[in-house]
């Protein structure tokens, strides 16, 4: 599904320029769900961002279900990315004036899906994650547990091919965090791509392929049993 | 501490240079034209008020016709204010004035012409705060060859000499003794007469040198005894103390010019305080002041619009601001410091704004005393000035400083540093109020440049009934009029001059009008004023007036006792077959021998009022040449050599038609030209608000854009969601602005007799105009936001 080639990214400030990710190459085949590993500010993030096309990289290639994307202008990217991918972020990110129903519906809006089917869906998904009876609740009355779950809620209502989950359970405690690590096991189960960034041993248990990085570069990967 | 306050402030100001400029920007312009209206309005109530006895000076017209022709009379006969001094006790002095046209005033090799001089009593100088600073102060005119001229008329002619006893020549030969200086007169003053002679002088001339008669038989003894000469505006100074029955006034000074000239019953007087006759007519119609009024709420709404950005984007930025608040609350600050904060804030930001202004006004000053027509100066010891000034910055800084302070200092700290700032809906829609009430004023303020610059056109475009183009036209002196055929022949001899004519009066401007008529079949009741038009007998032809019924002058001497009257004439006599018809003006008692079709012979700020055109070759004094557009320097040349062959030692004067019908459009100018600055002023501000507002607006929604983009938001979608926002406020804006623009344009444009419809175009092009302007300035930031690359609003939004 995916597979990149030297990929590479600069960050330009005024005294110093980081490479944040050095020839990198990677592949994630369909179906898989696959850990990112490593010290902060070995470029996870930047790596995360670029495979969801929401940057760019400067140099090397990105192939994406087998077309070349990485000279894609930012129209053709978020057209792509609308209809296969699907975003988990630490902090949640949900928008704080909508509804829980209106946060997992904007997803729908965007890829012009008619309004009774998006009631049907969202109320399918809602329900899927155990939040339908907070539908009508703003983000700042759930509990961190509930928001990550509307926030996988909103990720997985489009059906995406393919999940990018950064630090999904950061901000949660154990509990809640096993509980979204089980949501992702099943999406993944029901044929999801997942690839997430971790900085815990223990959800990266949960995947079948670890990947460390260091300094912008792949130093081991791990499969798991 | 306050130290600390203002470094605190400065460091705050300095960090946010956008939102600073922007603030200051906008409070700037909003300060410098609100100051310049104000000062503009406050001069105009200030006018007479220096004057130490204003209160209990009173001014006295006389009301004359009835119907369209009904009139109020400024300049009255001069018996009324002796016989009230001796017989009224309430009246302590009077005073007369009799102005005088224009003339040549010369010392030695020293000649121009003067307008600004008057016959007057000398208690114009002691009712009125003109006293003397050279010469009798007990005494100005020792005799009737004295004149009392102004410090500057004195420099003018004699320079740094002492003016006191040097001899003058006025007109051809008149030797006049300067006996009196007085101060120059301040700006505001009414009176602005520069040279004075005793109305003792007048009397002298009229009635004892050259014998004065309106019947050829009995001769008037003085102008005291004059019942029917109009021309003296009339001042009596009533007894202080007493409160004043202005009704029983004028009942007694009817009472008195009835009881010595009966044929003129009834008429009635009017009186107006000294203080009013700047700005109301004598019966107490507005008279500028409703333009003065305009101008102050303009100047009003332009602070508030001001005041409304400042607001605006303080609260805005509060939201930015939470945070900062509540870790000030949580180490320890009161919520009172934390509004002394942010009052240092707002102070120190107007402190640099009223810098701004000021330099500007004095850099401005020139241009804009130019283009109002005043004389305004920024002196430090001009009190009302700077009294206006402190009161304007006092109000705005209150007004723009009170409810921000108090919604940042009132966060509650928690809450804000979770994010869940309580200013969310309430603050929300209290912005949206203000954007909307800045919108509607500007808009209404474009409805009004729209409709006044449509009746200015109107006024230029429309068909006077005569034909003023390339007319030029000057004053024949005494020697002149006689000699009026050669004049026109020499004249005839440049083929660039097409006609010339003559009549006794300005065509522009109007002249006479008298009561005293005549004709069959007029109802007793009626009282009708005639303007009256001298005319020789091919003025009619020369202006390309038209001829409705009956003929014209032919110059046969039978014409001297003919008339033709316009179509308002015949409507107020009420004829319907008016050939023919007896009719009596004055002394000339004749026929109607046509009907001339209406023209404007005023401003057409005024109803046509009925007209007659008198053939009376000899007292027409005013010269009218027509010309072609390119012959008119070649035509002056030929007239100025017609005027030297008679009058070698004096000035040649000329004027354009269209240039004395432009001056009487002046007011109305100006009142559009200001009104197209003010409104795109107003714009101006507003848009600089709606910019900050929209940055804002993009700022706090960084993230939700961002998220936004993430699930697949196109930029044209995230562009619409931040315009519409403000797109809904314009709406509603227009919505309120119409109705009240269409409602304060219909009165301005009472005040004219003929007048443009208001008709829904400007509506629409107001509304669509301003939308557009809003439409642009919100694009700027929206399009911005909405093509940030998200992943780092994200980042930056946390
Ligand atoms: N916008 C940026 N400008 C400059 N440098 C950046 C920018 N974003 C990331 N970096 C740098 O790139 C490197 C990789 O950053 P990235 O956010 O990918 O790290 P990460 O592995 O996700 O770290 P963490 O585990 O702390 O989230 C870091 O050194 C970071 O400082
Ligand atoms: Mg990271």
């Amino acid at each position: 599904m995916i597979k990149i080639t030297n990929l590479e990214k600069f960050y330009r400030t005024e005294e110093v320029e980081t490479i944040a990710l050095n020839k990198l190459s990677m592949e994630v085949n369909t179906g898989e769900f696959v850990a990112i590993m490593g010290p902060s500010g070995c470029g996870k993030s930047t790596l995360l961002n670029i495979l969801g096309m929401l940057d760019d990289p400067d140099a090397g290639s990105y192939v994406f279900n087998g077309v070349e994307i990485a000279h894609f202008n930012e129209r053709k990217r978020a057209d792509l990315r609308k209809h296969n991918i699907g975003f988990v972020f630490q902090s949640f990110n949900l928008i704080d004036e909508l509804t829980v129903f209106e946060n997992v519906e904007l997803p729908l809006i965007y890829t012009g899906v008619s309004s009774a089917d998006r009631v049907k869906r969202v109320e399918e998904v809602l329900d899927k994650m155990q939040i339908m009876h907070r539908r009508n609740h703003y983000p700042q009355q759930l509990s961190g547990g509930q928001q990550q779950r509307v926030a996988i809620a909103r990720a997985v209502v489009n059906k995406p091919k393919l999940i990018l989950a950064d630090e999904p359970t950061g901000n949660l405690d154990s509990s809640n965090g096993n509980d979204v690590m089980e949501l992702l096991t099943d999406l993944n189960e029901q044929g999801t791509t997942i690839i997430m960034v971790t900085h815990s041993e223990h959800d990266a248990r949960y995947s079948h392929r670890i990947i460390r990085l260091l300094d912008g570069q792949t130093v081991m990967e791990n499969i798991m049993v | 501490m306050i130290r600390n306050y203002l470094k605190t402030a400065w460091r705050n100001i300095l960090g946010n240079k956008f939102y600073a400029s922007i603030n200051v920007a906008g409070l700037t312009v909003g300060l410098v034209v609100g100051m310049f209206m104000l000062l503009w309005v406050q001069d105009e109530l200030s006018y007479d008020k220096f004057n130490s006895k204003a209160d209990n000076i009173y001014k006295i017209d006389i009301v004359g016709g009835t119907g369209i022709s009904k009139q109020i009379f400024n300049n009255i006969i001069a018996p009324v204010a002796t016989f009230a001094k001796n017989e009224v006790p309430q009246v302590q002095d009077a005073v007369r004035i009799m102005p005088v046209g224009n003339a040549p005033f010369r010392y030695k090799d020293k000649v121009f012409y003067e307008d600004n001089f008057a016959f007057a009593d000398p208690s114009y100088f002691t009712v009125f705060d003109f006293n003397l600073i050279k010469g009798d102060k007990r005494n100005p005119f020792p005799d009737n060859n004295s004149v009392v001229i102004t410090e500057e008329m004195a420099a003018k002619y004699f320079g740094t000499e002492d003016p006191i006893g040097k001899v003058v020549t006025l007109g051809q030969d008149e030797q006049l003794k300067v006996t009196g200086v007085i101060p120059n007169y301040p700006e505001n003053s009414s009176f602005k007469y520069r040279i004075l002679m005793p109305l003792s002088r007048f009397n002298d001339l009229a009635y004892i040198k050259n014998k004065k008669t309106y019947d050829n038989k009995t001769f008037i003894s003085s102008i005291d005894a004059d019942w029917s000469m109009f021309g003296f505006q009339t001042y009596l100074l009533l007894k202080p103390g007493t409160k004043v029955d202005v009704t029983a006034l004028e009942k007694k000074l009817q009472a008195i010019h009835e009881r010595n000239k009966p044929e003129d019953a009834p008429v009635p007087y009017l009186t107006q305080p000294l203080l009013k006759m700047h700005l109301y007519q004598a019966d107490g119609t507005d008279g500028g002041f409703s333009t003065v009024r305009t101008f102050g709420i303009v100047a009003l709404m332009i602070l508030v619009i001001a005041c409304i950005n400042y607001v605006n984007l303080s609260t805005a930025r509060s939201m930015l601001r939470a945070k900062e608040v509540s870790m000030r609350k949580i180490i320890g600050a009161g919520k009172l410091q934390l509004f002394i904060q942010f009052m240092a804030e707002t102070t120190l930001l107007f402190a640099i704004a009223a810098i701004f202004a000021f330099a500007l006004m004095f850099v401005l000053l020139p241009y804009y005393n130019q283009f109002s027509g005043k004389e305004l100066s920024l002196g430090l010891s001009n009190y009302n000035i700077w009294a206006c000034i402190g009161l304007t910055l006092l109000g705005t800084l209150t007004a723009s400083s009170i409810y921000p302070s108090l919604l940042l200092s009132s966060f509650e700290p928690l809450k804000a540093l979770k994010g869940r700032v309580t200013i969310g809906i309430g603050n929300a829609a209290f912005r949206r109020v203000l954007v909307v009430l800045q919108f509607s004023v500007s808009i209404v303020l474009i409805i009004g440049t729209l409709i006044i610059g449509g009746q200015l056109k109107y006024i230029r475009e429309k068909n006077l009934g005569y034909d003023k183009e390339n007319v030029l036209s000057f004053s024949m002196r005494n020697g002149m009029i006689p000699h009026y055929d050669v004049i026109k022949n020499e004249l005839q001899k440049n083929p660039a001059v097409l006609g010339v004519t003559r009549a006794g009066r300005d065509i522009i401007t109007g002249g006479s009008s008298t009561g005293d008529n005549d004709w069959d079949g007029k109802p007793a009741n009626s009282n009708m004023w005639f303007n009256q038009v001298y005319a020789d007998k091919d003025l009619i032809g020369f202006f390309k007036m038209n001829i409705k019924e009956g003929a014209g002058f032919t110059g046969a001497v039978a014409d001297s006792s003919h008339f033709i009257i316009n179509e308002t004439a015949v409507k107020e006599m009420g004829l319907t077959n008016p050939i023919g018809k007896r009719l009596r003006v004055q002394t000339v008692n004749g026929t109607i021998i046509g009907v001339v079709k209406d023209f404007h012979f005023t401003t057409i700020h005024h109803k046509i009022e009925p007209a007659v055109f008198q053939y009376k070759p000899n007292d027409c004094w005013k010269v009218y040449i027509k010309t072609t557009g390119a012959g008119a320097q070649s035509a002056i040349a030929s007239a100025l050599a017609v005027w030297k062959q008679y009058n070698n030692d004096v000035p040649f004067n000329y004027t354009f038609l269209d240039d004395s019908f432009k001056k009487l459009y002046t007011d109305d100018q100006r009142t559009g030209s200001l009104f197209n600055i003010f409104s795109a002023i107003a714009i101006v501000i507003s848009c600089l608000g709606l910019f900050g507002l929209a940055t804002y607006s993009a700022q706090v929604k960084t993230r939700e854009i961002g998220i936004r983009k993430v699930l697949g938001a196109s930029v044209s979608r995230i562009i619409g969601l931040l315009a519409t926002e403000f797109m809904v406020l314009i709406v509603i804006a227009i919505v309120i602005a119409v109705p009240v623009g269409w409602y304060a344009m219909n009165a301005w444009l009472q005040d004219f007799a003929y007048k443009v419809n208001i008709t829904w175009v400007v509506f629409v092009l107001a509304g669509g105009g301003a939308t557009l302007i809003a439409l642009a300035t919100i694009s700027i930031q929206s399009v911005k936001a909405a093509i940030a690359n998200p992943v780092k609003s994200l980042k930056n939004g946390e």
